[in-house]
């Protein structure tokens, strides 16, 4: 335990003494590690400078099995959310685990797309395992541990400290073998992760946006800096060496057109939809209908679950059909 | 000589009779006054003195005492210094001592003789009738108000001289004619906002069941002016009511100079600044608060999440309870507030949130500042719309839909009088004012709506109290279309209008 790390002292007052954070870990099925033991993931052993302890609940990552980071920023918008868990979606599918921060926005998202699918993902927290934070993604850190696990460099009762994130951005990058930046705004903790991921050695993709996007700015960077364009799954699989051809057998992520069968009004409405939120108001401007009837269809669609309603009466398509469909 | 007259002492907007009674006899030559009197009216007898010399009448040399009875009620303000004169002048025979007979006298004294304004001098007018007065004399600034009151004589004195003149000769002083030059006030109309059909819908259905509103929109997307316009949709004031909201305003000192009766709804605006003490009223006997300026009206809260938290939460009783009990030390002050509360936000703090390539904010500064309206105000409104900001067409009046507020307010009416016949054997009037008891009573859903509300309820989570919000909202539809029954179209734009939830607000 000679090797501290990075873990400075004044974070040091929240580490127990050993016997007390032994016993503390065995009441919380929290399970640790440190660099000196076998089962320490060897890609983390390779970084300049690795966690001293890992702690995490459920599971670590399967060193055999290929692994993918999807990060971006937290406020990101409807259609960032949505490409994050179909990316998320696909690549699990194919037997990826996906790895992430557990943030609001796009690492929630990616986190649910893995889940949804049914395959391991990992969350690395910026502060004790035994912490769930931020509080509105509880709904993951109770599936999570059952579906792969909650890691952390932090002993229990850390607190999510500001200073402690970009630190376990490194722990994010260092599991995956490829990052796949979804939204990221210019100046975003994202390519943290990023700059990271190079010094490591690891590869970059970057999901493309419009031109005028503040979201996609980041990863628009990155692709002019040489990062991969993910405009399918499909693309990082074959960098993982996955057979897609295999897998475009297999029933998965399929686009949805206007062939739903639907009645032809909530036909009409759907197709006024897209990805990016639209108002109401903005909505009853392109259909013939008034108001009351819009309302109706809107709801007939929610529950069809083909449509949510993002925010407050601003309304999107649902686009993550999935095996059901 | 013993000599007695009314006079009347505000407590809250209720008024409580006075009797001013002054005795003059032989003794030494003192004046005191009696009966649990603040420092303002212990200074009345110099004032009165005084007011009295400079008429060239001199105070008899001889003890006089001066009660102001019922002794329990503590007597504030100037209102008793023309009662006090009148009592003097009858008990020293200056006027006929039988004049002073049911006759309640109100007014401050000037040291010249001038007869000052005072407030609340309506509902004290309207008391004196009530107890049996047959005249009542005030200010002359108050004249205006005082004679709404109908079957009594109400006699206005701008000095003192005239007020004795009155009593010896019967002679009433000329009303001060006053010429009011004032500018026409801009009419607002509904018509005049572009666009914003949902939100102009939402409004409509606010109105008619008295359910409270919030406007959630960009900056600039007209949700303060389509606020100011919601009070021209309601219905006209009744006399009742008039006479209500006319009484307040009089004990706040704010009814208008030109006339003597508050017209129109009361509309009232509180900067966001505003104290508790403001909105609830306060003060050591307090005055109406804003909640109770606006009875009968709207308050109108802009910029919701800036107001604090204290003032805020003060509205969750008067929400339920349409009253304010204000107590303080020597009594408990009610003081009615039946308003329909209508709310203004921004999505965020830069106020673009959900467009992204605007809004400059972060997660947990939109969640921050969303946080700053509880849970238990925002269950309180039972309407919530977003507005959108406004498209260039929109602008251009293309899309402008033409309905004026004269035609949405007798839609209103309509459908008012149809709750008002429906709960005429509840003590409410309006859909908003059902208890859950009553809920499943009155909001009768048909068998197609039911499907859709067990669907909603498990799809969007609704909570119970949610639930019955939303079947109020949806009743209040299905009134404007008179029909019995609750159908499919009304429970699904209800729905549409519910309000926030927090897992929204991510």
């Amino acid at each position: 335990m000679e090797n501290k790390g990075i873990i400075d002292n004044n974070k040091r007052k929240y580490q127990n003494s050993k016997m007390d954070d032994l016993n503390n870990c065995m009441q919380n099925e929290i399970h640790t590690v440190t660099r000196f033991e076998t089962n320490y993931p060897p890609k983390l052993q390779n970084l300049l400078d690795p966690p001293a302890q890992l702690y995490w609940k459920g599971s670590l990552p399967k060193e055999e099995r290929p692994s993918v980071a999807i990060v971006g920023a937290r406020l990101c918008s409807n259609y960032g959310k949505n490409v994050a868990k179909e990316f998320a979606y696909a690549l699990t599918k194919a037997g990826v685990q996906i790895i992430s921060g557990m943030a609001l926005g796009i690492d929630g998202a990616a986190h649910e797309g893995a889940l949804e699918a049914g395959g391991k993902t990992y969350a690395v927290l910026g502060c004790g395992v035994d912490r769930c934070y931020p509080k509105d993604n509880v709904h993951l850190y109770r599936s999570i541990p059952q579906n792969g696990g909650i890691i952390s460099e932090f002993s229990a009762g850390m607190p999510p400290l500001a200073a402690n994130f970009p630190q376990r951005n490194r722990i994010i990058s260092g599991l995956a073998d490829i990052i796949l930046v979804v939204e990221a705004k210019e100046k975003s903790g994202s390519l943290i992760t990023v700059d990271f991921a190079l010094e490591q050695g690891r590869t970059v993709y970057a999901v493309p946006g419009r031109v005028h996007d503040p979201l996609s700015e980041g990863c628009h960077r990155l692709i002019a800096q040489g990062a991969g364009i993910a405009y399918k799954p499909e693309l990082i699989l074959e960098e993982l060496h996955i057979d897609t051809e295999k897998q475009q057998n297999k029933k998965r992520y399929k686009e949805r057109n206007s062939k739903l069968g639907l009645a032809t009004n909530l036909e009409l409405v759907y197709s006024c939809l897209d990805l990016q939120p639209q108002n109401m108001e903005t909505i009853l401007g392109k259909v013939p209908f008034d108001l009351q009837e819009l309302s109706g269809i809107l709801l007939e669609l929610q529950f069809l679950d083909l449509v949510e309603e993002t925010t407050k009466n601003y309304y999107a398509r649902r686009n993550i059909g999935f095996d059901n469909f | 000589m013993f000599t007695r007259v009314q006079a009347a002492a505000l407590t809250g907007v209720q008024v409580a009779s006075v009797w001013v009674e002054a005795d003059v006899s032989d003794g030494l030559p003192t004046f005191s006054m009696v009966g649990y009197l603040s420092s303002e009216v212990r200074e009345a007898q110099d004032r009165v003195r005084t007011a009295l010399r400079n008429l060239g009448i001199a105070m008899p040399p001889k003890k006089i005492t001066i009660n102001l009875a019922p002794t329990d009620i503590r007597k504030e303000g100037a209102r008793y210094d023309l009662p006090i004169a009148a009592a003097i002048l009858a008990a020293g025979n200056y006027i006929p001592e039988n004049s002073l007979k049911e006759t309640m006298i109100l007014g401050e004294l000037g040291l010249d003789g001038q007869v000052r304004h005072i407030t609340g001098v309506l509902p004290s007018v309207i008391h004196a009738k009530e107890s049996g007065c047959r005249i009542c004399i005030v200010p002359m600034d108050n004249l205006r108000e005082a004679s709404v009151v109908k079957e009594m004589l109400v006699v206005g004195v701008a000095h003192l001289e005239q007020m004795i003149e009155f009593f010896r000769s019967g002679e009433i002083p000329d009303r001060k004619e006053e010429i009011s030059e004032k500018a026409e006030d801009e009419k607002l109309d509904f018509s005049d906002i572009c666009g914003q059909e949902a939100v102009k819908r939402a409004a409509m259905i606010a109105v008619s069941g008295f359910h409270n509103l919030l406007l959630i929109g960009p900056p600039g997307s007209g949700k303060s002016m389509l606020a100011r316009r919601i009070p021209t949709l309601l219905p006209e004031l009744t006399e009742e009511e008039c006479m209500e909201i006319s009484k307040i305003y009089s004990v706040a000192g704010l009814l208008p100079e030109d006339s003597g009766l508050i017209h129109n709804r009361p509309f009232r605006a509180p900067h966001h600044t505003a104290t508790p003490q403001a909105l609830a009223g306060g003060g050591k006997i307090p005055k109406p608060g804003e909640i109770t300026l606006a009875h009968k009206g709207i308050l109108f809260l802009d910029e919701l999440p800036e107001f604090s938290k204290r003032s805020l939460e003060i509205l969750r009783q008067p929400l339920e309870e349409h009253k304010i009990c204000i107590s303080r030390s020597n009594a408990t002050y009610e003081f009615p507030a039946h308003f329909l509360l209508t709310a203004a936000m921004n999505p965020c703090p830069c106020g673009f949130y959900p467009d992204m390539n605007r809004c400059a904010c972060s997660a947990t500064e939109v969640i921050h500042y969303r946080n700053r309206i509880s849970q238990p105000l925002l269950d309180r409104m039972d309407v919530c719309v977003e507005a959108p900001a406004v498209s260039y067409l929109e602008l251009k009046g293309q899309k402008n839909s033409s309905l004026s507020s004269k035609e949405i307010r007798n839609t209103v009416k309509r459908v008012q009088n149809i709750q008002r016949q429906r709960y005429s054997k509840l003590p409410i009037s309006f859909n908003s004012e059902l208890s859950s008891k009553y809920v499943e009573t009155y909001c009768v859903l048909d068998r197609d709506a039911g499907k859709v509300m067990q669907k909603a309820f498990e799809k969007l989570q609704l909570s119970a109290r949610g639930y019955h919000r939303l079947l109020k909202v949806a009743r209040t539809i299905a009134d404007m279309e008179e029909e019995t029954l609750i159908r499919q179209r009304h429970i699904q734009e209800a729905i549409c209008y519910r309000s926030l939830d927090k897992k929204y607000w991510k």
